[in-house]
């Protein structure tokens, strides 16, 4: 995390919000409602180089740059394809692109597993809701400032926050994060579940001084 | 009222889409129809949306903007062209009214299958394979007649059971619609469906490495059954 940008998410943690009005999301509906091409220019000047930076992140591959390049360009295509669906009272930019790309990750795991049935079967959009529109909305204000969940991150103990990025960032399992650090399974599951009870207080949307260690 | 919901890592799995495809079906069928699991999911994949916005930026290639360009360009103009494939399928009917107020998920499941097949595993319950495009577990659903007792047996791999309909109980408690379970192997259960009302779970058994070679047989969750 660069200092300086965990700095300024400090400073405005102090902020209210529950409805996304940050540039991104309002960005995301212009090319959703107008199809506006510069709106989509400018999203991807910014989630391009994050997108390929997440993917260059899943470590240690030699093929991690050209597989960075592909999801950008399988990532910001669906952005663009899916944009009118976008519904910014759900999700933020943040958020909902993270989901494409999630399912975008998957998609292309599964396409690697060719089992047998797979192309009249399910998609992976069945099983990995990006909206989750066919559910009601039960707590109204639930999207908070994305940075006050950066500022609790950053408060976490190094060992809650580093499973909880590689389950996040590299996309690994409880048991790749527990081969790879050569901790018991266990552990990995107890750092992640100590971690994430932590975050509850920035996600459930209080501020960030409100979570206790 | 849901009472048993799958439990933080297995949500952030689903979350961060390394669950296997299986197990994130039935925690799909299970979020679907949980409004508190969908909120965690909700709140996971803010998680991951708030890591993405901090990731150290990587430039993309130099032409990685026109590439993506021309192909906004050629799909627009693909879908701009008059229609020439054939009208689309109306969904098969759901006739079968233990499914059809089944979660999304679950009736695109069914779409995407042949007619189920309903077999004989033991008195009392019965069992429909379902195909998932995937062979390292079984998936299937599991009808227990009213007020039947499935004999006692355990599992040789880890099962999931969602309740779909009606509702069932064991030693452990009462599980009824949209209940999720994980069973580990090992653990000895026996269901019993409520008297006046079939039960119907989705099931997802794992299957143990040393079969899942065999592709497409099928791994009878119930082989560790032990006569009753
Ligand atoms: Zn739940």
């Amino acid at each position: 995390m660069m200092p300086n940008s965990q700095d300024r998410d400090r400073a405005t943690v102090q902020q209210t919000g529950s409805i996304r009005q940050d540039e991104w999301s309002q960005l995301l509906v212009a090319v959703g409602t107008q199809r506006n091409r510069a709106a989509f220019e400018r999203l991807f000047a910014h989630y391009a180089p994050q997108i390929k930076g997440f993917q260059i992140k899943q470590g240690g591959r030699s093929d991690s740059y050209e597989a960075g390049e592909e999801l950008v360009q399988e990532v910001m295509f669906r952005v663009w394809t899916r944009a009118p669906g976008y519904d910014p009272s759900r999700a933020s930019a943040n958020t909902w692109i993270y989901t494409i790309m999630r399912n975008c990750r998957v998609d292309a795991l599964r396409r690697q597993a060719c089992r047998p049935g797979l192309d009249e079967g399910l998609a992976v959009e069945d099983v990995w809701d990006e909206a989750l529109d066919e559910q009601p909305l039960v707590y109204l204000q639930q999207y908070r400032e994305q940075s006050s969940i950066s500022a609790a991150l950053g408060e976490l103990p190094e060992e809650q926050s580093q499973v909880i990025e590689k389950a996040f960032v590299e996309g690994k399992s409880h048991q790749e994060i527990s081969s790879e650090l050569g901790l018991p399974l266990g552990t990995v599951k107890s750092r992640v579940r100590l971690g994430l009870k932590k975050l509850q207080g920035a996600l459930a949307g209080k501020k960030s001084q409100e979570v206790k260690r | 009222m849901i009472e048993h919901h799958p439990d933080q890592n297995l949500l952030l799995e689903y979350a961060n889409g390394s669950l296997p495809w299986a197990q994130a079906l039935a925690v799909s069928a299970h979020i679907q129809m949980c409004p508190r699991c969908t909120q965690h999911l909700r709140q996971l994949n803010e998680l991951g949306g708030a890591l993405l916005d901090q990731s150290t930026a990587s430039e993309p290639a130099s032409d990685s903007w026109s590439r993506l360009m021309a192909r906004v360009d050629s799909s627009e103009a693909e879908s701009a062209a008059p229609a020439t494939a054939e009208p689309p399928v109306a969904p098969r009917k759901i006739s079968d009214p233990m499914l059809s107020g089944a979660p999304p998920v679950i009736r695109k499941l069914l779409h995407t299958n042949p007619p189920l097949h309903w077999q004989r595993v033991s008195r009392g319950l019965r069992a429909a394979r379902l195909v998932t495009g995937q062979a390292s577990s079984e998936v299937a659903f599991h009808r227990i007649s009213c007020g039947a007792k499935v004999a006692e047996h355990d599992h040789r791999g880890q099962e999931i059971t969602v309740v779909l309909y009606g509702s069932f109980s064991d030693a452990d408690g009462v599980y009824s619609v949209g209940d999720f379970l994980v069973r580990q192997p090992g653990q000895v259960h026996r269901p019993t469906a409520t008297q006046d009302q079939e039960c119907l779970c989705l099931s997802v058994v794992e299957a143990p490495v040393a079969v899942t070679g065999l592709l497409g047989r099928l791994i009878n969750p119930f082989l560790g059954i032990r006569p009753a």
